[in-house]
């Protein structure tokens, strides 16, 4: 028997991880933000792999369809010269190496740690997971679940406090106004001699 | 029929060995993408036909009896045509546009059901499944212009990503009422939880909503201002030739005859007959007479309206339809638990 | 199998559900009402706060939890929500005259204002990372966007940005180090943390759940702009407007060391060894930070900026001894900060009403045209630079003596040290206001309500100063259960 899940997994984390190196490697801001949606789809993949399959749909519609599609209108408006911006960033790459080096290292060790502390739970197949992530989400974490509400409500006020101008000088478009409008309103009807018009 | 699928599936298993069951999916996916693409080249035909009906003209009636060979010599055409990419082009990311656009137009199609039996895969978020990888569409739109290195194909495919993102919104509102009646995400529950009733009915304005979203969110009249002829000589394709923008069009079709399935599934009962005593006739019958009639909607509209204005669009997929069908959700739930349990 | 609902007791929750009424009611009625209504609105913000203040003090010794465990009401959680409210009042109080000045005074200004307290009221009561993390994330979305709201400011689209592309890094961090510490203990209540944590019987658990106690500090010490996680604190108190850096330098302060306390004491409660050399290592360093930077400054809010780093550092010298004395004298040490903090912008604000920029050089000579208020300001000074008989020597005082306590005695002594280096550019803005020729007029309104914030913060700083005994008692009190 071919172990299949194993070979699919191996396939996506290792298109996952060249994708998240491309991110930051590549010199192209918008090939580095599609390179982030083929990290965000295999993410995704890995956790159909894993039985949860409701997260997955969640983490395309939501970061695939939603945030990283802004994300790349942003940068393809911008034209940034990442090139230039990188130049100065070159300088601190020991250091960056280096705290990242420090964080592998730690993450390696928590990970032999945890193996040794025994096998991953079996996921729970009873019960499909939107409806377990429900349940708890409605009652366990009721609190949490509401207070998440007003956090998304304080994002939007920001955002609209921080952009939203009304502006004296610009005319404002009232469809019910222009719909209102009479034929008297707007036509006016010249007599024209022929020949004068100019 | 069952013998022999058990028969070809024997007859694989001793050929090909552990190999067999990838290549039983291949066969699967082979067989259910072949109609999928019959139907969407001849759906074109249709337009052409139909809206040149509606406006009494004869339509292309040349090629083969009423024209129905055109859509073969529309594809030969399309192919034998050289592939012309901008020299300032970013290539990769150009030929790539018209493949995910087409790819996850076609893609979908994996969970949804044509009847209880036929399915390619049967999975417990189905509905999420469909949303999320059509959700993925844009990327081609807003990849292909982008690439092409045009103001045209650039504003196009700005237009257009607005667009499909904000009316996904309220196109994902409106299907939660069917999910909230239904209590389940699989599309084969959710058109069973019809039999008693089909969901237009009670949830019809969704129904109104969802249809309107999706004539927007797969770019077509009246809102297709990605590609404004007009304005815009044809947005987000017009650096594009030959197959490279014959599998845009595909896409799209493609989009189009995804978006009426999920609606006849979710609203119009699937498969499910409109009364019992008509349930002789088979399922499959009637799946497709709902997509015809939803199909034709579509046409009909085009050849309908005029063209929206991009701030008209956006002011009614975000000022009309979201609050209304969030208040929908409201209505529907506080219904439901007054009711009690569905 | 339907998970039973947990126990939900509203009544626990009710300063909250009445701020975020009011929050959602001033919003509504920014949304319909024309330009005319704004000073109801603040108004109506205000008495709201307030309000929830009566019902904190009816609410005091109450002590339970609400739902399953993720709410905690206790006589600490009380405490620091009334120093919250405090935090939250005067500072709208006192920039009524600003805002209307600089054109802040829309209703979201206050709708904000009143979101980030609620946040740092979900904070103190949290009794799980994830209720922690959410309030921390309501607090902090709400003050970046405050931070921000002078739009037509490019300093105050800095400040805003800056603090929110930092702060969303520490949230990170946060977020990292919560994971880990979940998937070490397998809970992320602090009860079931603390019960995972306590296991190894005082030895060291996994690296998992130590490297997650590292970051979730981390984290924290940035919300309270402990060095070395201050970067933010400078730019973003100079760019902001006046009225949200004087919130901004109370509030949130309270709520991150009310989540440190939590943290501290109920999840890391078993890892004392582990967390008590992080906190020295971070109390020295903003020690170090707070009084050496601050000399260079010559903008008075920039200056306060790196002020209340050294505050910070201070108080985590209370933290880091670990003792009850130790968590007493940083109730103290926050309560007293407060009013000191809080009566200096407030005359920063005065001042800054009569057109002058925030430059320290453009106090100079205000002794000689406005004595009360160069008296005033020279009160707050001398109480932040910790000078005998203000509260700001109690603070201090109460907080090295835990350290000595302790057997920290190093630790008191870097802290003295560094005092005597502050207590210079405290004073050197006495030293502008009273020996230097004036040359603005400084002809301004001191408005009713700025003179009440003053009046009660120098009476607090007065009396603090001389009858500690009652804050005392408070903090005791506040302390005690928690331990």
């Amino acid at each position: 028997m071919i172990p299949v899940a194993d070979i699919v997994f191996y396939l996506l984390a290792a298109v996952l991880v060249i994708a998240a190196l491309r991110v930051v490697t590549t010199r192209n801001p918008v090939h580095s933000a599609l390179f982030l949606v083929l990290t965000f789809f295999t993410a995704a993949g890995l956790f159909v792999l894993l039985r949860a399959e409701f997260l997955a749909a969640i983490l395309v519609m939501v970061y695939m369809g939603a945030v990283a599609v802004l994300f790349l209108f942003v940068v393809m408006m911008l034209d940034v010269d990442f090139a230039e911006l990188r130049r100065g960033a070159l300088s601190h790459l020991p250091v960056g190496l280096a705290v990242g080096g420090v964080i592998l290292v730690e993450l390696i060790i928590v990970a032999l740690a945890q193996h040794s502390a025994g096998p991953v739970t079996e996921p729970a197949v009873a019960v499909p997971n939107t409806l377990a992530i429900g349940r708890v989400l409605y009652t366990t974490y009721l609190l949490p679940f509401e207070i998440a509400s007003l956090v998304l409500l304080v994002a939007m006020i920001g955002a609209i406090v921080l952009t939203l101008r009304k502006r004296p000088d610009v005319r404002k478009q009232v469809i019910s106004h222009q719909l209102a409008r009479t034929r008297d309103q707007a036509v006016e009807l010249k007599k024209v001699a022929s020949g004068e018009g100019a | 029929m069952a013998e022999f699928l058990e028969y070809m599936h024997g007859m694989g298993t001793d050929l090909l060995g552990p190999v067999w069951p990838l290549a039983w999916t291949v066969i699967k996916i082979a067989v259910l993408l072949a109609p999928v693409m019959f139907c969407v080249t001849y759906l074109t035909l249709a337009e052409r036909r139909i809206i040149g009906f509606m406006q009494i003209r004869i339509g292309p009636n040349r090629v083969g009896p009423f024209g129905l060979l055109q859509p073969i010599a529309d594809a030969v055409k399309l192919f034998v045509k050289e592939t012309l990419i901008p020299e300032k082009a970013d290539k990769v990311v150009f030929l790539l546009a018209p493949i995910i656009t087409l790819g996850a137009a076609l893609t979908a199609w994996a969970v949804i059901p044509f009847s209880p039996e036929l399915i390619l895969a049967d999975i417990n978020v189905g509905l999420l499944y469909v949303l999320a990888i059509s959700s993925l569409g844009v990327y081609g739109l807003l990849m292909s212009g982008w690439a092409s290195n045009s103001r045209y194909a650039f504003l196009g495919s700005l237009r257009s990503a607005a667009q499909m993102v904000s009316y996904e919104v309220s196109m994902g509102f409106t299907l939660i009422p069917v999910i909230m009646l239904s209590g389940s995400l699989s599309l084969k529950d959710v058109v069973a939880a019809q039999s008693g009733m089909w969901f237009v009915i009670p949830l019809f304005p969704m129904f109104v909503i969802y249809f309107i979203s999706v004539v927007a969110e797969t770019n077509r009249a009246p809102f297709d201002l990605p590609e404004a002829e007009a304005e815009l000589v044809s947005g987000f394709a017009t650096e594009y030739s030959a197959m490279s923008y014959g599998m845009f069009f595909l896409g799209e079709y493609a989009n189009m005859l995804l978006v009426s399935t999920l609606g006849v599934l979710m609203f119009l009962g699937g498969w499910l007959p409109p009364v019992s005593w008509l349930g002789f006739i088979p399922g499959i019958i009637w799946f497709l007479i709902k997509l015809g009639v939803l199909l034709f909607a579509f046409l009909w509209i085009r050849a309908t309206f005029p063209r929206y204005r991009y701030d008209q669009l956006m002011r009614l997929g975000w000022k009309v339809f979201l609050p209304f069908s969030l208040f929908w959700i409201f209505l529907t739930g506080t219904i439901i638990h007054l009711v009690g349990a569905v | 199998m339907p998970v039973p609902m947990p126990d939900i007791n509203l009544i626990a929750l009710l300063p909250e559900i009445l701020i975020l009424l009011v929050a959602m009611g001033v919003l509504l009625l920014t949304a319909w009402s024309r330009e005319t209504t704004q000073p109801l609105l603040g108004l109506v913000a205000m008495a709201g706060v307030a309000l929830a203040g009566g019902i904190l003090l009816i609410q005091t010794g109450m002590t339970t939890t609400t739902f399953g465990g993720l709410f905690v009401l206790d006589p600490f959680a009380s405490a620091m929500k009334l120093l919250m409210l405090v935090a939250t009042l005067l500072p709208l109080l006192m920039s009524w005259d600003y805002l209307a000045r600089h054109r802040l005074d829309i209703g979201e200004y206050f709708v904000l204002t009143l979101f980030a307290l609620l946040g740092g009221m979900l904070m103190a009561s949290s009794g799980d990372f994830i209720t922690l993390y959410l309030g921390l994330e309501l607090m902090s979305l709400s003050i970046y966007v405050l931070a921000a709201f002078n739009r037509d400011d490019p300093k105050s689209n800095e400040a805003g940005l800056k603090y929110f592309v930092l702060g969303s890094m520490a949230s990170g961090l946060l977020l990292y180090g919560i994971s880990l510490i979940y998937g070490g203990a397998g809970g992320t209540g602090f009860a079931a943390v603390a019960q995972a944590m306590g296991e190894g019987g005082g030895h060291a658990p996994g690296i998992g759940l130590r490297l997650g106690v590292v970051l979730v500090l981390a984290g924290m010490a940035f919300k309270i702009a402990a060095a070395p996680f201050h970067m933010w604190a400078p730019d973003v108190y100079q760019g902001a407007p006046t009225s949200v850096t004087a919130f901004m330098a109370a509030m949130p302060k309270i709520a991150g060391f009310a989540a440190i306390y939590r943290v501290l004491l109920e999840p890391f409660g078993p890892m004392q060894s582990q967390w008590g050399p992080i906190l020295q290592f971070l109390a020295v360093a903003s020690l170090a930070v707070g009084a050496l930077a601050a000399i260079a400054q010559t903008n008075i809010k920039r200056m306060l900026a790196y002020s209340s780093i050294g505050h910070v550092g201070y108080a985590l010298i209370g933290l880091a001894s670990g003792t009850e004395l130790g968590f007493r004298s940083v109730l103290i040490y926050l309560a007293i900060y407060i009013f000191m903090n809080l009566g200096t912008f407030a005359l920063i604000l005065v001042v800054n009403n009569a057109g002058v920029g925030d430059e320290i050089n453009d106090y100079r000579g205000l002794a000689k045209k406005r004595p009360l208020l160069a008296f005033l300001m020279a009160i707050f000074m001398f109480a932040m630079a910790g000078i005998p008989p203000l509260a700001g020597f109690i603070g201090k005082f109460y907080v090295f003596m835990a350290a000595v306590k302790a057997g920290m005695i190093g630790l008191a002594v870097t802290g003295v040290l560094f005092s005597a280096v502050g207590a210079y550019y405290y004073l050197r803005v006495v030293q502008r206001m009273y020996f230097e020729e004036a040359e603005t007029a400084f002809r301004m309104e001191v408005g009713l309500l700025s003179r009440l914030v003053i009046a009660v913060s120098t009476l607090a700083v007065l009396y603090w100063g001389l009858l500690p005994g009652g804050l005392i008692d408070w903090a005791e009190a506040s302390i005690r259960p928690l331990l």
